[in-house]
């Protein structure tokens, strides 16, 4: 009836799928045993060269002199590497330098300021089907997203330019606050406030070292996150300062807003009976 | 000085393991040095507690202060909580400029305009952490010092870490004024929790040690495997296998410390797929199963697996992919198309 003709139905599928998985089985190890005959041919020709440079070297402290101006194939070989390394050397000193992987390829970005080497980072890219961010190591509060939505897709090199500028900027302004926090603490009441991104400073300080008095308050707003000096520069004298040091203030202000903030602490720290 | 002030500093100056009260109460800087001084630290902790509430007592503290060396102790022993993680969304892409007073002024004011019997402290550390501690209260009582909310926010970031006390039904009003006070729309939680505040935000920041292939040579040091066996008679069998094995982790994991979690949990709403001849449940409705692994160190563990001769390298993605992703809560649904497999749901 219906049944026994399912069961043989099923029967019959059965023995095919075991078929099938047989054939694939097969074709499995054919496939295999190829990539090893690869393997081994590979395997071949590597102790061949091997071989044929022992042989090579052999002759030559056995045999006649070895002409000091002709270059073995290894010597050769070798200064071609120290050259290809200090390329790359090169590279990864001015900041961005990069490695093709298997599915796209693999940026790091170093930072530094004014010649001290900081943080580095990393972006690896996938380019087919579409360029776009396998993983990265980029700080969380760095707009990653914006600036890959603007650029990635369209031209790669200015992607990478944009993000190296935001992250070397930051690395600055962070450097710079650092900086400030290290040296000059004795001219800083409490900490500096800062933020993540290092975009806005806010300190009171004086001029002299363990005053007991701060009477200058500073405002730093860094508005570009691709420049690592400030914006804008607020520093106000509290009200009970005396007022001749309103003049000062303004000339800080000047000062912060074109050089590093560690360097203008250094400047008007150490000429301090000198008024600007 | 107020009883609860007081019983509370009691309470708090208790948790603290005795070697460490002094550090803290020095890192408190409520005490002064010659306060201290006066105080025995060798005697029981009843009699240390005790002595301490003394002090606070000649110095007038308020809960203001029994606040802040309560956010002392749990920024050291945040391990002792569990940390759930939150993500905020912006729609604006207008640079930020953060400013920590104008936040804490926000978000005060976003509390208490909701529910004025809260007590908020903040606290800042070095490495840009904004500590919020809250303890909550009603409209008729007044806060429990004792069931505190946590959160951590580093300014600037989508991320906010919290550890909520048990009474979840302030969480929506703590969620709106994070949002309010940081600029931002909306906020969510995500699927990763651990004990460890600092793994969760090595995982959210991108902190943690991933294999990016770079030209730039690491020192050779690090590459020192240890020496071979002098022994000429003992082969390594699987000397390549091995050498496979070790490469591929690395690839996967990374050579640095691995972030500490300690579970990670796969909801499964797959089908069950039996041979057709045993006739269990086949393809019938999806097989509902929890698998949870739970370890001290769930990726250190899963990282030393294959190297161990336990798994197979490469191991299965679903494990791998936890730092990357940034949960360790799965739901895994059947893969519609010709092949069933699996598929992880966002």
């Amino acid at each position: 009836g219906v049944f026994a003709h399912l069961a043989a139905l099923e029967v019959q599928a059965h023995q095919a799928a075991l078929k099938q998985e047989e054939l694939e089985q097969q074709e499995e190890k054919v496939a295999r045993l190829k990539e090893r005959v690869q393997e081994l041919r590979l395997q071949r020709d590597e102790l061949r060269a091997k071989v044929d440079l022992q042989q090579n070297r052999r002759l030559g402290k056995g045999g006649a002199m070895s002409d000091p101006v002709q270059p073995s194939a290894q010597a050769v070989l070798e200064r071609k590497i120290k050259s290809l390394k200090s390329m790359l050397q090169i590279f990864y000193l001015t900041g961005i330098s990069g490695k093709l992987t298997k599915q796209g390829v693999c940026f790091c970005i170093s930072t530094a300021y004014e010649g001290t080497y900081l943080d580095s980072y990393h972006v690896d890219l996938v380019l087919k089907p579409e360029v776009r961010i396998l993983r990265h190591s980029i700080p969380i509060f760095i707009p990653l997203e914006q600036i890959s939505k603007k650029y990635l897709q369209r031209d790669i090199r200015r992607f990478m330019s944009v993000l190296f500028d935001h992250l070397n900027a930051y690395a600055g302004r962070r450097y710079q606050a650092d900086q400030l926090q290290e040296h000059f603490s004795d001219h800083i009441e409490g900490t500096l406030q800062r933020n993540s991104l290092c975009n806005l400073l806010v300190f009171k300080y004086d001029v002299s070292k363990n005053s007991k008095t701060f009477p200058f308050q500073a405002r730093l707003i860094y508005g570009d996150l691709c420049l690592s000096l400030p914006t804008e520069v607020l520093v106000s004298c509290t009200p009970d300062a005396p007022v001749s040091l309103a003049e000062v203030a303004a000339a800080h202000s000047d000062l912060f807003r074109s050089m590093a903030l560690h360097k203008a602490f250094r400047s008007f720290s150490s000429t301090e009976h000198i008024m600007i | 000085m107020d009883e609860t002030v007081a019983e509370y500093i009691r309470r708090t100056v208790l948790k603290i393991p005795r070697d460490e009260i002094k550090t803290m109460l020095q890192k408190w800087g409520f005490l002064s040095e010659a306060q201290l001084q006066t105080i025995n630290f060798h005697q029981i902790k009843e009699n240390i507690s005790q002595d301490v509430v003394q002090l606070c007592e000649e110095n007038c503290a308020d809960i203001k202060q029994a606040a802040v060396l309560d956010i002392i102790y749990n920024h050291i022993y945040s391990n002792k909580r569990m940390w759930s993680v939150y993500q905020m969304k912006k729609a604006g892409d207008e640079t930020e400029v953060f400013d920590i007073t104008s936040f804490k002024k926000k978000f005060k004011r976003r509390l208490r305009s909701a529910l004025k019997n809260v007590t908020v402290n903040f606290r800042e550390y070095e490495d840009n952490a904004i500590w919020i501690r809250i303890a909550w209260g009603t409209p008729y009582t007044k806060p429990n010092q004792y069931k505190a909310s946590y959160v951590v926010y580093h300014s600037q970031t989508p991320y906010v870490f919290i550890s909520a006390s048990v009474l979840r039904s302030n969480l929506p009003l703590l969620c709106q004024a994070l949002v309010v006070a940081s600029n931002y729309q909306d906020i969510r939680e995500i699927e990763l929790r651990s004990h460890s505040l600092n793994s969760l935000k090595d995982i959210v920041f991108k902190r943690y040690s991933q294999n990016f292939q770079t030209y730039y040579p690491r020192p050779l040091q690090e590459r020192n495997v240890a020496p071979e066996n002098a022994d000429v008679r003992i082969i390594h069998e699987n000397k390549n296998e091995k050498e496979r094995i070790q490469r591929v982790t690395l690839e996967v994991f990374g050579d640095g410390p691995q972030p500490k979690l300690e579970f990670a949990q796969y909801k499964l709403e797959t089908m069950f797929k039996s041979d057709p001849k045993m006739d269990v449940l086949d393809n019938k409705e999806p097989f509902r199963c929890l698998v949870k692994f739970s370890s001290p160190h769930l990726l250190e563990s899963l990282k030393s697996l294959a190297p161990a001769g336990m798994a197979d390298a490469p191991l299965s993605p679903l494990l791998t992919c936890i730092p990357q992703k940034a949960r360790n809560y799965f739901k895994i649904k059947e893969k519609k198309g010709l092949f069933p497999g699996s598929f992880v749901s966002p």
